[in-house]
């Protein structure tokens, strides 16, 4: 039986290796998204309470803009997750974390292993109960974050970036080998 | 004084007190005006006295270590601090003067470490007497650099090109951005029509044209005069693979940074400078923060015309020089530029719409005001308005026939800039990360924006490029990875 939450390998856009968020995250995104609509709600509702009075002739054209704010909000916030979702694609190799999203605007990030600094898994209280983190990965240009892994597969992802850093080091310390002058069959 | 323990210059006590009594003198007086109490005299008193025994104690328990390896500052108070900066860290050993310094014959010397989480603050700032300073920033320079110049051969040494006063003038003057010029200009002819409406109907000037000339004064000529005082004097020249910098009239700056640390190199003019045909050079390189604020972007050249430009660029910093194949942006780029000037059009349109008709009725409204004038007045905003659409459309025309991307075997370039204009010239090995991205218009005509991010002056930083094929732009992060792959890319030399 294949476990339709658990990330799955890609094939597609890029070529082989990229995989997919878990289905959880648009759970998280939506949470968030209702979090977030609830206040813009009361905002409104204090607009409309508590405002006649200061805007005066504007009272009117006020509120059809909150209406207007709060529709639009609504569509984006029910439309965005499963997009985000579905546009989703991280990839980690030897070399590189290679991270393809977005909503509206699609970005493509690549941030060579070379450069990374530092490697951050956190958790917000949503993504905590639904079992969810992200990894931030920091260069001295920026950083690059992959969000909404599951907590064991951020935590694999984050060994795997440090495991990958630290032997990058590791070869550096060490030096090259060199030749020994000598008889060749020695 | 190898390994020998030092204590800072004791006016610092005096310097450092002045300077936390001033800031806090204001908020006192304040608060004592609204409670009511006579004794401020005796409390302003007892708090500069507070702060002198302050300020003696953490003077007295810091001393600082100059070792073989590194320097060792050392406070040991109530919150103890110990600082080690390895020379193989520092960035940068610089030396500043301002007018306390000059007053009491000292100098500042202030140690940056390669580091973007501290790349506005300086790690340390030490005030010795001035020739003290001079010997130890020669000794670290020989430590860090490989060669030393001596406080004599500093002042007589020539420079790359020669900056007149006339120069730094000019830079002060046109180097600072379009945008707050015109801002500068919007707030002073604000203030004028208010004097001038005002004088006309016969009412008192008050903070209506005084507020915005004040604006004017702090976005337009603030920033220029300080640039004029910051640059008066300027010499930049190479010794080796060190740039050092001389400039500055009140506070003097002497600046010196290996020339491996530069990120980034851009060629800039505004648009006031292009018109004169100058152009400015700056590094963006980690690690130059001074204690007086402004921008720590080093200036390899003041505005000077393009031929003396390009004769500094080529001496002062070959590596970034390389023969430029740059690409143009596609016909698709034409259309998503020109899509988001009729959308942004649209906006200022929708919200000059009510301030318009607000003055047409003001202004018709106006006892005295007649004829041509009045009659200016009351259409001045949608007349405003309509240059604005004119000038969105305009700078989106130009914006397209701008933007170049150039990619070469180590360096790559991104120009960019429709009124004040930029060629960034970048090292595959600084970049620090690359993003691409692709709104929903430029997803219709096939084009994308690239941003690459890097370590910059003021910590981290990204540069834009134009709307390019996405294939195109990735080309950046592909030859990156290939350097770092086939060892052409070496740690030692880029190391952070």
């Amino acid at each position: 039986m294949v476990d339709k939450g658990a990330p799955v390998h890609e094939a597609d856009e890029g070529g082989v290796g990229y995989r997919r968020l878990n289905r959880k995250c648009m759970l998280s995104m939506y949470i968030g998204y209702a979090i977030s609509y609830t206040i813009l709600l009361g905002v409104c509702f204090l607009l409309r309470s508590y405002s006649q009075g200061f805007l005066g002739p504007y009272y009117d054209f006020v509120q059809y803009a909150c209406l207007a704010v709060l529709a639009i909000a609504l569509v984006y916030m029910v439309a965005a997750p499963p997009v985000y979702y579905a546009r989703y694609r991280y990839q980690i190799t030897e070399d590189k974390v290679d991270v393809r999203y977005g909503i509206l605007v699609i970005r493509h990030i690549l941030v060579p292993i070379e450069r990374v600094h530092q490697v951050e898994v956190t958790r917000g209280p949503i993504d905590n109960m639904l079992g969810l983190g992200d990894v931030t990965i920091t260069t001295a240009g920026g950083d690059a974050t992959i969000n909404y892994l599951e907590i064991e597969e951020a935590e694999k992802v984050a060994d795997r970036l440090n495991n990958l850093i630290g032997r990058m080091l590791q070869d550096r310390k060490s030096p090259a080998p060199t030749s020994l002058p000598g008889p060749a069959n020695d | 004084m190898p390994n020998e323990k030092v204590r800072c210059h004791p006016t610092v006590i005096l310097e450092k007190s002045l300077k936390a009594f001033s800031s806090a003198v204001m908020f006192l007086i304040l608060l004592f005006v609204a409670i009511d109490s006579s004794a401020i005299v005796t409390v302003l008193a007892l708090f500069l006295v507070a702060l002198l025994l302050f300020n003696y104690r953490q003077w007295k328990r810091t001393t600082i270590q100059f070792n073989e390896r590194d320097v060792v500052v050392e406070r040991d108070t109530l919150f103890k601090m110990k600082k080690t900066l390895p020379y193989s860290k520092i960035a940068s050993v610089n030396v500043n003067r301002d007018i306390s310094n000059r007053l009491f014959g000292t100098s500042k010397l202030l140690i940056n470490i390669n580091s973007g989480s501290s790349a506005t603050v300086p790690e340390a700032v030490l005030t010795f007497k001035q020739d003290i300073a001079d010997e130890i920033r020669s000794g670290m320079s020989r430590r860090l650099y490989d060669h030393t110049i001596s406080p004599e051969e500093d002042e007589t040494i020539e420079s790359v090109a020669s900056f007149s006063p006339m120069d730094v003038v000019i830079h002060g003057l046109f180097s600072v951005s379009t945008y707050q010029t015109i801002l500068g200009s919007a707030f002073l002819a604000y203030s004028l029509f208010e004097l001038y409406v005002s004088t006309v109907a016969g009412f008192q000037v008050g903070g209506k044209a005084l507020v915005p000339l004040l604006m004017f004064v702090a976005v337009q000529i603030a920033p220029s005069v300080s640039l004029i005082f910051r640059y008066y004097n300027y010499k930049v020249y190479r010794r080796g693979d060190t740039i050092y910098l001389q400039h500055g009239l009140v506070r003097t700056y002497k600046t010196s940074f290996n020339v491996s640390r530069i990120n980034a190199v851009r060629v800039k003019s505004t648009l006031a400078a292009r018109l004169l045909h100058r152009s400015c050079i700056e590094a963006e390189v980690v690690g130059l923060v001074s204690e007086g604020g402004g921008s720590s972007r080093p200036v390899l050249c003041l505005l000077k015309d393009d031929a003396t430009q390009q004769k500094i660029l080529r001496e002062l910093v070959p590596e970034f020089v390389y023969e430029r194949n740059p690409n143009r942006q596609p016909e698709g780029a034409k259309s998503v530029l020109l899509i988001r000037a009729a959308i942004a059009s649209l906006v200022v349109a929708a919200v000059m719409f009510y301030p318009s008709v607000y003055v047409y009725r003001e202004a018709a409204a106006l006892i005295g005001v007649v004829g041509v004038l009045g009659v200016a007045l009351q259409y001045v905003l949608p007349l405003v308005t309509a240059l604005a659409i004119l000038a969105i459309i305009y700078a989106a025309y130009v914006s397209y026939r701008v933007a170049e991307f150039g990619t070469g075997e180590d360096l790559f370039t991104f120009v960019n800039g429709a009124v004040d204009r930029e060629t960034v010239v970048m090292n595959y090995d600084k970049v620090q990360m690359v993003r691409i991205e692709k709104g929903p218009i430029a997803r219709i005509f096939n084009v994308a924006r690239g941003s690459v991010y890097m370590l910059s002056s003021t910590g981290s930083a990204s540069i834009s490029s134009g709307y390019f094929p996405e294939n195109r732009l990735a080309a950046v992060g592909e030859i990156v990875m290939e350097r770092i792959a086939s060892g052409e890319y070496d740690y030692r030399e880029n190391s952070i």
